[in-house]
């Protein structure tokens, strides 16, 4: 564990030192400027219900973090590749493994900033709602279930393709697959098809959950047990794959026949 | 002196392209190896296997008495080694580059001021590496490989790029590690600083050790007494020379 | 005047009270009873309920009743489509002297003030029976302060900003 701290460390030091990904806490804040003013103070959405508006903000929160992760994760993995510094840490004594347990933790680091930034308005709009500690609980679990999926899975196509560009195309193609029918009503969702698609959906069931939890109050575990177990197989799954990308490139050698 | 690196039949294909021939080499403690061949001749691709990085697909592959894969980590600690691509992390300054890398060998911190002094790099140990020349990445790339005071060091191309300047710098430094006792692998298409550096050499050809030995057993060999190792060189290859 | 010209006056009269019983209202009694409940915020659900009663002297058939929401700022009708699923009630057939309860629930989706009136139809009758007018007040939304959300819109981006360049001040760079 202590080589992947110190790869988790590498990275958290990156983040700081370049503005890279630090301006992605920057843009994050921004948006979340933006969409809080605008929830709370326009006359129009101001119509809506204050869980509704809850949860609408929660959904922005969780949106911006996938997005921001996909984006971080793609090159994080892929860029040492393609730079050729993954040839330099890799002949030190860190398995391939504990390469990528380092990135794993320096991405739920970045979900945890990310999380830190949307505190206060998550504070301000939950304010007087009763609902405040249900409101961060619930973000910060369904917000670290999906975004462990999405890293796992992302890493296991940076490991595969070793090119951040083709990495983040077909990461952000599946994002953008999976988040759009999350758009859509349930009405439009008829037939067993659409409606199996829409139970192992990870982002519907992270919106639909905070539905649940934020419109009608449902608060417990238990009562949202219908989409925290899709959740959890959706994290079993994509980190099988990526314990699969792991054992096949450390099998074939970690560097690629030029 | 025992024989710190050795393979047997050591092979590599990629994708039924048979690339590297069953490979028989041995590597005495302490000795200078030269590592010669044409361009795409399969000298990289062996580096990487050597250093563990790269699968082979037949043969075995022991350094310093452990066999890789099985044993990667214990013979990682053995070597260190200046890689073919040379990628750093511009945005870190030559210390916290080495600091990261001591951390990841758990080396001592002391080491880090004593290898940037031995790389002539100490008065820039703050200095951004997008600010390093060609030449001071690849001290700086030494500098890393030395970190965990490694008995072998493998180097791909190392002055391939600098100036005769940065070429001398490095090939003295080459030579202290050696005489300390350092048992130094180098891969390079320079016969002139493979023949003025190592004490035996071994010539690879489409993927074919295809000769191996002090330069005198290599005249031998090509029946060229007397001959520089361009010539014996260009005569093993095939080249123009004959 | 001759006896032909009364008969004609007379006949007159008679067509003129058959025509004038068409245009009348049905004979029922429509009452909102919860206008002291009505004022609340916007966001709201309230019930508003009322009554019917048939105060004729016959049965009553194929009546329909339904709101009517003026907003008295703007003067102007409001379109019932988000206030309230059930725009209108049918009710069918009503017996001499009966009174059916009439509710509806509205969600108030505007500030402002409003008036409010039960309308009835009958299939019998061209004309509409409405009940008084009940006026109320929907109060603009109090429970998110807008007040809060602005200073954190603005200083947490700004705020983070400054811990992001005091972050990479501290390094220890030669340039």
């Amino acid at each position: 564990m202590t080589r992947a701290t110190t790869i988790w460390k590498k990275e958290l030091r990156r983040e700081l030192c370049t503005w890279k990904s630090s301006l992605w806490l920057v843009i994050a804040s921004l948006l979340l400027s933006f969409t809080s003013y605008l929830l709370l103070t326009n006359k129009e959405l101001s119509l809506l219900d204050q869980t509704e508006l809850m949860w609408l903000l929660s959904k922005v929160i969780i949106g911006i973090a996938l997005l921001v992760v996909t984006i971080e994760a793609s090159g994080m993995i892929a860029g040492e590749f393609e730079s050729g510094t993954a040839e330099s840490v890799l002949l030190t004594p860190i398995s391939l493994w504990g390469f990528v347990k380092g990135k794993f933790l320096s991405v739920l680091t970045l979900w945890a900033m990310l999380f830190v930034v949307s505190l206060p308005y998550i504070i301000v709009a939950a304010a007087g709602s009763g609902e405040t500690l249900a409101f961060l609980a619930y973000a910060a679990l369904l917000g670290t279930l999906v975004v462990i999926g999405f890293t796992a899975f992302v890493f296991a196509l940076a490991l595969f393709f070793r090119s951040s560009k083709n990495t983040l195309t077909t990461s952000l193609v599946v994002l953008l697959a999976l988040a759009a029918p999350a758009l859509f009503s349930g009405t439009l969702k008829s037939g067993p098809v659409l409606q199996t698609m829409s139970t192992i959906n990870p982002i519907e069931n992270v919106f639909a959950a905070l539905d649940y939890i934020l419109v009608d109050a449902k608060f417990s575990l238990l009562s949202n047990i219908q989409y925290l177990v899709p959740l959890l197989i959706f994290c079993v799954v994509t980190l099988l794959f990526l314990g699969y990308a792991v054992r096949t490139v450390s099998r074939q050698g970690v560097v690629q026949h030029e | 002196m025992h024989d710190i690196i050795v393979t047997t039949g050591l092979s590599k294909a990629y994708d039924q392209k048979q690339v590297i021939h069953s490979l028989n080499l041995r590597v005495e403690e302490g000795e200078f190896f030269g590592f010669l061949g044409p361009n795409g001749a399969g000298k990289t691709t062996t580096i990487r296997m050597l250093t563990g990085i790269l699968a082979p697909t037949g043969g075995t592959v022991t350094i310093d008495g452990h066999r890789l894969p099985d044993e990667r980590e214990e013979a990682v600690r053995s070597l260190g080694a200046v890689p073919e691509s040379r990628g750093f992390y511009e945005w870190m300054t030559a210390e916290e580059y080495l600091a990261f890398f001591a951390e990841l060998y758990g080396a001592e911190r002391m080491r880090i001021d004593e290898l940037l002094a031995a790389t002539g790099l100490a008065d820039r140990k703050h200095a951004l590496i997008s600010t390093f020349s060609f030449g001071m990445r690849q001290r700086l790339g030494i500098a890393r490989a030395l970190l965990n005071r490694p008995r072998i060091l493998f180097l791909d191309e190392p002055t391939i790029g600098l100036d005769p300047q940065g070429q001398e710098d490095i090939q003295r430094l080459l030579r202290k590690l050696n005489r300390d006792g350092v048992t130094i692998f180098l891969s390079s298409h320079l016969l002139n600083e493979v023949s003025s550096l190592c004490t035996r050499i071994g010539i690879i050809d489409k993927g074919r050790l295809i000769a191996e030995g002090t330069l005198a057993e290599l005249q031998t060999k090509s029946k060229m007494k007397g001959g520089s190792l361009t010539d014996i060189f260009l005569r093993l290859t095939g080249g123009t020379k004959s | 005047m001759s006896r032909w010209s009364s008969l004609l006056v007379l006949v007159g009269v008679l067509l003129n009270a058959v025509v004038a019983g068409a245009d009348t209202a049905p004979p029922l009694s429509l009452r909102i009873l919860s206008s002291h409940t009505l004022n609340g915020t916007a966001g709201d659900y309230v019930t508003v309920h009322g009554t019917i009663t048939d105060t004729g002297d016959a049965a009553l058939s194929d009546i329909t009743t339904y709101l009517s929401l003026v907003d008295t700022e703007a003067k102007l009708p409001v379109d019932l489509e988000d206030w309230s699923a059930e725009k209108g009630q049918y009710i069918g057939s009503m017996g001499v002297n009966q009174t059916l309860p009439l509710d509806w629930k509205i969600h108030f989706v505007k500030a402002g003030n409003y008036s409010l009136t039960i309308v009835a139809q009958s299939g019998a009758h061209d004309l509409p029976c409405v009940s008084p007018v009940t006026r109320f007040v929907v109060l603009p939304k109090v429970n998110l302060n807008p007040a809060n959300v602005l200073p954190v819109a603005f200083l947490t981006p700004l705020v983070l900003l400054l811990l992001l360049f005091l972050a990479t001040r501290i390094r220890k760079v030669e340039e």
